[in-house]
């Protein structure tokens, strides 16, 4: 039967629950992203971002960067992208970032890596069968130059839901 | 043509008052290409973005738009004149989703000037800002403080 492969199928999960979240457990997340100039102005020109440091490469280099600079929401939206499957494609809401800092300027061509470390979990009182997780996320570049650090808070899904 | 021309004479750090409110002049309306994209863009794997059928079934009913896309056009939106003239961008803090953004939506920015401040270069500033996003309807998406590192007028331009 053609159709039978989707009874045999064997499901492949991703993401990781709230029981999986315990404190100072860290994660070196997969993948890594090389950002190169397509990325930076469809990132910057789709946000209206209007600032020239990162679509005017004259510009830049008279303000002393050797290139465009890659736009630090995009910086931060790779490195938050990079860590999802570990940390919360498991399920529940994105509800907040504290104490983000840009610590570095990111040029075309460098890589970014992402690693986070679980540093607060509670119950939810409100959303049953959640929990809520704070993670510190930390962003590198090729020279293992910290170039972002943030807390990111989620509601998170348990495993068997009370 | 220097690069002063290429921007704008009213946001350098002289021009930004404590206690301001500014309401942004343009929207944008958020669709697949915006929230798809960059979600995809930037390797998110998480599919309630980008996969409408298994969103149908969720509380929500249709895909939502990844935070980070949210904050980045709310930012953008609040970039000419709050980031146009800026070095660069230092920190954000106290960032909060209150409501979801879906596909059509139309996100407007506001924001206030909580503070200005010295920065270890002379020619230069430091402003804080609160940011807020909302949607069509007024309802608040997004809000969040933001640290710019933003040129002085007496020094880039007055010199």
């Amino acid at each position: 039967m053609a159709e039978d492969f989707i009874a045999r199928a064997v499901s492949r999960p991703k993401g990781n629950h709230y029981e999986d979240f315990t404190i100072g457990r860290r994660f070196e997340h997969h993948w890594g992203r090389t950002i190169n100039q397509g990325d930076n102005s469809l990132f910057t020109t789709l946000t209206l971002h209007y600032n020239p440091l990162y679509t005017n490469v004259e510009f830049a280099r008279a303000h002393g960067h050797p290139d465009v600079v890659i736009n630090p929401m995009l910086v931060f939206a790779t490195v938050f992208g990079l860590s999802v499957e570990d940390l919360s494609e498991g399920g529940g809401a994105f509800l907040g970032v504290e104490a983000l800092t840009f610590h570095a300027a990111v040029y075309p061509g460098d890589t970014l890596a992402a690693r986070s470390t679980v540093v607060e979990r509670r119950e939810s009182a409100s959303s049953k069968g959640m929990g809520i997780i704070t993670w510190h996320t930390e962003g590198f570049n090729q020279q293992g130059v910290r170039v972002i650090d943030f807390k990111r808070t989620n509601l998170v899904n348990k495993r068997s839901p009370a | 043509m220097t690069t002063q021309q290429l921007t704008g004479r009213d946001n350098y750090f002289e021009d930004f008052v404590p206690g301001t409110v500014m309401r942004h002049a343009r929207g944008k309306t958020v669709e697949a290409l915006e929230n798809v994209l960059i979600t995809n863009l930037v390797m998110n794997t998480a599919q309630g973005h980008f996969n409408e059928h298994v969103m149908k079934d969720s509380r929500f009913g249709h895909r939502i738009t990844f935070g980070g896309v949210t904050l980045s056009l709310v930012i953008g939106l609040a970039a000419q004149d709050t980031a146009e003239n800026a070095l660069a961008e230092l920190s954000l803090d106290n960032i909060r989703f209150s409501a979801p953004v879906f596909h059509g939506d139309t996100l407007y920015a506001f924001s206030e000037v909580l503070a200005i401040g010295p920065s270890d270069r002379a020619d230069a500033g430091i402003v804080t800002f609160r940011h807020w996003g909302v949607n069509q309807d007024e309802k608040v998406v997004f809000e969040g403080e933001r640290r710019v590192l933003v040129k002085r007028r007496s020094h880039w331009v007055d010199k």
